[in-house]
């Protein structure tokens, strides 16, 4: 962080602690501020400034965001060529939730970039799915990654197909589907629960190369141990800036550091705070003066 | 390139700011919209949607008939089952009562009214509520088809839990043998003989996993023998010189153990996460309310 992005952030912060200060003292004829919230609202719009700011910087020199390497997505693609290798299809499992899940929207969008691959790769794409609208926006998604890659002809709207809204007969049908067209690679990216581990061994046993991103706690242990990668909570939800690369993006990922780091230090201050009042140092603590 | 661009994500933006915002508000139509509104205009369109479902579902699995591609007799079940389940849910009651007792047509209900030469008059259920009448048709299939299925492949999680288990607790490395260690604390520590296992038992296990340890350093093979055995003499010689009094050392009573693992390094790892994920979807949601995400309208 440099001087400027400091000093930025700081008359930022300041500006949206003396707005959400006012909100709470509107006279009662025009007070419609959840008062009791003022923290969170703050809180969200540091987020929002930080953003704003980041992927105003990430415009002007995208180049100078350094973005670790993630091995689940670059698996991605030599999971693709792999598949293409054995002429063995690929499956992308898009979770069992619906739109309304962003990890839901976060997979759909990760299979738009699979489909580039392979379009690119002349590799066939299964995707079963749970949800008809979830079916509907991944067939959007996956036409219009072939029309990109200039591939349009070997787009076929049923390589994404509904299965049924029913957990184990969803799992029932994707196990089947896996034993009968045995998939070089299987892709599970979105919400799961109980039926992560039902594919995740069948998927094990096949042989195939197996990727899994989620942001449902209680499934990461189970797609960490039965598949060869997985992108764990906030690396599922960087995985579109990381295979894009659109500077505004990336920016989004950069913007989730910088407020972890804000969250560090508030976490290490409230601590001290805390310990000073406990000790009898001090009668402020810092948690309690703000209501938390 | 307007209607397909700009309006989908006007709509995002304008709906996503104003549920976000909404939430704090303090005014009762906002309130309804966020909390009630807006979640029952999804169901509605979700439950529409379901057509499209059904409709691909059968066309597929017709076309893996027509075409007898390979699992093509797993389709014929499929479509069966689809019509049985379609025709019993939406074209029959099922349920038709004599007293107490149900039956699944109404000519079984009247045999058993002249079987049995009663007064009683045959009462069939309201339609919707036929679905979830205990002793009706869509009920008994339910409960004795449908269940039982779903119930096996939940159970089939237990055979997977131990295979994965397995390749798991391999004690490859120093992670591996770590999880190892962790497992079969709190395995043990969770179930009754666990409180009887005596600390010092522990303390010989933890020799055993200490060793395993060295193993990823050292690969003389004296040496990981060597502090073994020294490991094994120690944990023995405290012992007799403490007299094998079972209430030393309580931190290595299994149950407290496996509750220190779980409640400390666990729920602080667990919580690390979920500070991630927290910030992940909420810095996704904002990228999709600024626009800044247009993957979802086919964007790349």
């Amino acid at each position: 962080m440099n001087n400027k992005q400091i000093q930025t952030y700081s008359i930022g912060f300041i500006g949206i602690t003396i707005f959400t200060f006012v909100l709470t003292q509107l006279p009662e004829s025009i007070h419609i501020f959840q008062s009791e919230r003022a923290v969170m609202f703050a809180l969200l719009l540091t987020i929002i400034m930080v953003m704003l700011n980041e992927v105003k910087e990430a415009r002007v020199s995208a180049d100078s965001i350094f973005l670790r390497t993630i091995p689940g997505l670059k698996a991605v693609e030599e999971a693709v060529g792999r598949s293409t290798e054995m002429g063995r299809p690929i499956l992308y499992v898009p979770g069992i939730m619906d739109m309304n899940e962003v990890e839901t929207v976060a997979g759909v969008i990760i299979l738009g970039h699979v489909a580039q691959m392979t379009a690119q790769y002349e590799t066939s794409l299964d995707v079963p799915v749970a949800r008809s609208i979830v079916m509907q926006a991944a067939r959007e998604s996956c036409k219009e990654a072939y029309l990109t890659q200039g591939r349009p002809e070997m787009f076929n709207e049923d390589m994404v197909h509904y299965v049924t809204d029913d957990q184990f007969a969803y799992a029932a049908g994707v196990n089947g589907i896996m034993q009968r067209d045995k998939p070089a690679a299987c892709m599970y990216m979105g919400k799961f629960y109980a039926e992560s581990l039902l594919f995740a061994e069948t998927g094990n046993s096949i042989g195939a190369i197996q990727i899994a991103g989620t942001a449902s706690q209680a499934q990461i242990p189970f797609f960490v141990t039965a598949c060869d990668y997985t992108l764990m909570g906030e690396e599922y939800f960087a995985a579109s800036a990381y295979l894009s690369r659109k500077p505004e993006l990336i920016a989004g990922v950069k913007t989730q550091d910088m407020v972890k780091l804000m969250l560090i230090s508030f976490i290490g201050v409230a601590l001290l705070s805390r310990a000073l009042s406990d000790l009898g140092l001090t009668s402020f603590n810092l948690l309690t003066w703000l209501g938390l | 390139m307007f209607l397909k661009r700009y309006i989908p994500i006007g709509i995002v933006a304008f709906f996503g700011s104003l549920t976000l915002f909404g939430w704090f508000i303090d005014n009762e139509s906002v309130e309804a919209f966020v909390n009630d509104d807006a979640t029952q205009w999804y169901d509605i369109i979700a439950s529409f949607a379901i057509f499209l479902g059904a409709l691909n579902l059968l066309k597929l699995q017709f076309l893996k008939v027509v075409k007898r591609q390979s699992g093509w007799q797993y389709s014929v079940v499929a479509i069966a089952s689809f019509f049985f389940a379609f025709t019993i849910g939406f074209f029959m009651k099922g349920a038709f009562f004599v007293g107490e007792e149900v039956y699944f047509t109404q000519g079984a209900a009247e045999q058993a009214i002249l079987a049995s030469g009663s007064s009683e008059t045959v009462k069939a259920v309201e339609w919707g509520a036929h679905i979830s009448t205990e002793g009706g048709l869509f009920k008994w299939m339910f409960d004795n088809i449908f269940t039982p299925l779903s119930a096996t492949m939940f159970a089939l999680l237990a055979f997977y839990v131990a295979s994965a288990s397995y390749r798991a607790f391999r004690a490859r490395n120093f992670e591996a043998t770590l999880l190892l260690l962790a497992g079969i604390i709190i395995m043990l520590g969770r179930v009754p003989v666990g409180s009887l296992i005596t600390p010092w038992m522990v303390m010989y296990l933890l020799v055993f996993v200490g060793t395993i340890f060295m193993a990823n350093y050292f690969k003389d093979r004296k040496i990981i023998f060597g502090s073994f055995v020294v490991g094994l003499l120690g944990v023995t010689a405290i012992g007799i010189g403490m007299d094998w009094n079972p209430t030393e050392r309580a931190i290595f009573f299994l149950p407290s153990l496996q509750e220190w693992i779980y409640t400390v390094p666990n729920l602080a790892g667990a919580r690390a996460i979920m500070i991630g994920i927290g910030l992940g979807i909420i810095v996704t949601s904002l990228r999709y309310i600024f626009g800044l995400e247009k993957s979802y309208i086919g964007d790349q």
